[in-house]
């Protein structure tokens, strides 16, 4: 492949770091305007415009063989295949058991606040003494 | 002899360190062979010793935690220091070079590297048995690996290292596929051996990294108590099992895949035909690969996941499937009309397909949901992966290894006892695992030492005889896998030599045709000239020879 190697002009490099430059000040920018849902949306396209065109310019995928890109964008798209399915697990925990909806972290402290149980969720009493009934019953 | 002993790979060059820094894809190949055979036997001693302890309902020697022990090294051990690296390391190592018509595979310093990144997981893992084992089994579940009080962490760094030699052997296999194929040698005449190597080693660089950073996170929540694991920080025990899934899954493919090349090879050689479905068979390969990526939630059905996610694995689960059911549909329309010669490889080649073919539909069993809440941690499991990963990748494993024992050492083995043994390993195997399912569809759970405790007499009585009928198989089974390789070994003794250009099964592939066997240090004396294809039984003739020297 050396025989084909590109030379970037010096002019895109300083183009391509200034682009970067105006980016950063916009994420900055924008992280003092609430737009809702939309911020880490929009955080999340201003950094990954970022990420391409560092990735295009800076380490030559634009030019190099494409098969080099091929093997970037499919590591890419194994990691979304890892975020997204597991995503379809913790998104969709509450649909038949509301038991298990919130996430674990917000439960966390919560244990703490909970009265003592045994294995089968019945309070226990500080005297040792047992409430009767099953606790799945009153969701 | 000793004028063309220069001629000969395990001969020249001598000496030990020839052997320990050596640069050549043949000898790195049988050192893997031999490491991994070493562990195979380790780990299937182990195997013999739990099986002795389930044919009475007590443990009889051993604790409970003995127990616990056990069934962990023997599926950590089979698993990352046989049978992954096993087929590729070894087989793969010997031959891919030789069916590209290459010297070497394209990094030689990288291979042997990784071949001492394996001995050095190898030795963590001995150092683990030698400080007491480790109690978690091999998937290491969160939350108890983080609390266990055994030696998790030198077993999973070990693992880690593992992983490692497995990303640069994958690494070695695509550059060495892509680049180093002689002129002529296009994508479509590539024996399909190579192709199997292909899927595998792409599946081997995507998806190893997940392994080793599961490793890191679960000793990092040991020694730190980061909590990415642990709900009382806000962490989560199942993501473990997602990270966990998302390497192991596609690593049954790193297993079965090179298998499935195995197969693809010896069924045409000893039909005399040409394959059936090439490019059914290399795109299956290839599909299989992609599949794997997208089905480890199966694994996790009584884990907690959503509802919702276990509908979605089990849908896409049922289309592996697809592309397995044309590969032994291709394999069968291979044999069909050809002259099979049941030669000890075609042997293990049947095997392989009653015995894959078994596995891979109990596996569409696990795969429903419904079931699989009955199935899950039972026998049954058991019983399905051995079908797949014993039956299937350790049986097409022993076929290979009878293939192209003649091409690796330049001997032949007592072809009678080999049948005999093949017959005995196929026999063994079902008479092992057949009962197994039985006993998971009665419920009997995995991973128990004991069942004397059941509330019920008759259901003892029947888990003992079905328990003690398997553990009588698996003598047998243990015993035909022993003088196999007795039988492979003792064809090594002096004054047993072949003819270098003898070709035993009349093989097309150019490791068989180009060069002799054993082949010579630089793979081909001259440059190799591609005159035909892998498969070509209709073109040209080809007649097995086995002449002694």
């Amino acid at each position: 492949m050396s025989e084909h190697h590109h030379i970037t002009p010096l002019k895109i490099y300083f183009r391509v770091a200034g682009i970067l430059f105006f980016l950063t000040a916009v994420t900055v920018w924008v992280s003092y305007v609430d737009l809702g849902f939309l911020n880490i949306v929009i955080a999340l396209l201003i950094a990954g415009t970022k990420a391409t065109i560092v990735a295009l310019f800076f380490m030559h995928l634009l030019w190099d063989d494409k098969k080099n890109l091929t093997a970037f964008v499919l590591s890419l798209m194994f990691l979304a295949i890892f975020i997204i399915i597991t995503m379809s697990d913790t998104e969709f925990r509450g649909a038949i058991n509301p038991e298990i909806k919130d996430p674990i972290n917000k439960r966390a402290a919560f244990y703490d606040s909970l009265p003592l149980t045994d294995d089968h969720g019945n309070p226990i009493h500080e005297d040792g003494s047992h409430e009767s009934g099953d606790k799945d019953d009153h969701h | 002899m000793s004028d063309n002993h220069q001629n000969n790979y395990l001969t020249y060059p001598k000496g030990i360190m020839s052997w320990l820094l050596t640069l050549d894809h043949k000898r790195i190949g049988l050192m893997y062979l031999f490491g991994g055979m070493f562990f195979f036997f380790l780990a299937g001693a182990i195997a013999l010793i739990m099986r002795y302890v389930l044919a009475t309902p007590e443990a009889d020697f051993v604790t409970n935690d003995q127990y616990n022990s056990m069934y962990t090294l023997h599926g950590a051990i089979m698993i990352f220091l046989f049978i992954i690296p096993a087929i590729p390391g070894a087989l793969g190592n010997i031959l891919l070079p030789l069916m590209l018509g290459a010297r070497d595979v394209a990094f030689p310093r990288l291979n042997l590297f990784s071949f001492y990144l394996y001995s050095l997981g190898a030795v963590f893992v001995i150092y683990t048995i030698l400080a007491g084992g480790v109690d978690t089994g091999w998937t290491f579940y969160t939350p108890y690996s983080t609390t266990s009080t055994t030696n998790v962490i030198p077993m999973t760094l070990g693992i880690f290292i593992i992983g490692f030699s497995s990303i640069l052997t994958g690494l070695n296999f695509i550059a060495t596929i892509h680049k180093m194929r002689i002129k002529g040698l296009t994508w479509y005449k590539l024996p399909l051996f190579v192709w199997a190597l292909y899927g595998t080693s792409l599946v081997q660089i995507t998806a190893t990294p997940v392994i080793a950073i599961t490793m890191v996170l679960l000793i990092l929540e040991r020694l730190l108590g980061i909590g990415i694991f642990d709900p009382a920080l806000g962490g989560d025990p199942v993501l473990f099992q997602h990270f966990f899934w998302f390497y192991s899954h596609p690593a049954v493919y790193i297993m079965i895949l090179p298998a499935f090349g195995i197969i693809s090879e010896i069924i045409p050689v000893h039909s005399r035909k040409k394959v059936w479905g090439y490019k059914f068979i290399a795109y299956s390969t290839l599909s299989i690969a992609f599949i794997g990526f997208l089905v480890w939630g199966h694994h996790m059905f009584t884990s907690g996941q959503s509802v919702f996610s276990q509908i979605v694995f089990s849908f896409i689960t049922y289309f592996v499937g697809i592309p397995t059911g044309i590969k032994i549909f291709s394999w069968m329309l291979t044999m069909y009309r050809g002259q099979v010669s049941f030669t000890p490889p075609m042997l293990y080649a049947l095997s392989f397909l009653f015995l894959f073919t078994i596995g891979g539909l109990t596996g569409i069993f696990l795969g429903a949901v419904a079931l699989d809440i009955h199935l899950h941690d039972t026998y049954f499991v058991v019983a399905h992966f051995h079908y797949v990963m014993q039956g299937g990748t350790i049986v097409a494993f022993l076929g290979g290894l009878h293939h192209w024992w003649p091409k690796s050492f330049g001997t032949m083995y007592n072809q009678t006892i080999a049948n005999i043994c093949a017959i005995g390993v196929f026999i063994g195997f079902n008479g092992t695992f057949f009962p197994q399912f039985l006993l998971g569809l009665r419920g009997m759970p995995r991973r128990y030492a004991t069942y004397d405790n059941l509330g019920s007499e008759a259901l003892v009585e029947q888990y003992a005889a079905t328990h003690s009928y398997s553990t009588f198989w698996s003598g047998i089974l243990g015993l035909s896998i022993f003088i196999s390789v007795v039988n492979l070994l003792w064809s090594l003794r002096k004054n047993n030599k072949l003819d270098p250009g003898t070709n035993p099964w009349g093989a097309l592939t150019m490791e068989w045709t180009h060069t002799t066997s054993p082949p010579h240090p630089h793979n081909f004396e001259e440059e190799p000239v591609l005159t035909h294809g892998p498969y070509d039984y209709d073109k040209v003739l080809v007649k097995p020879t086995l002449k002694r020297k």
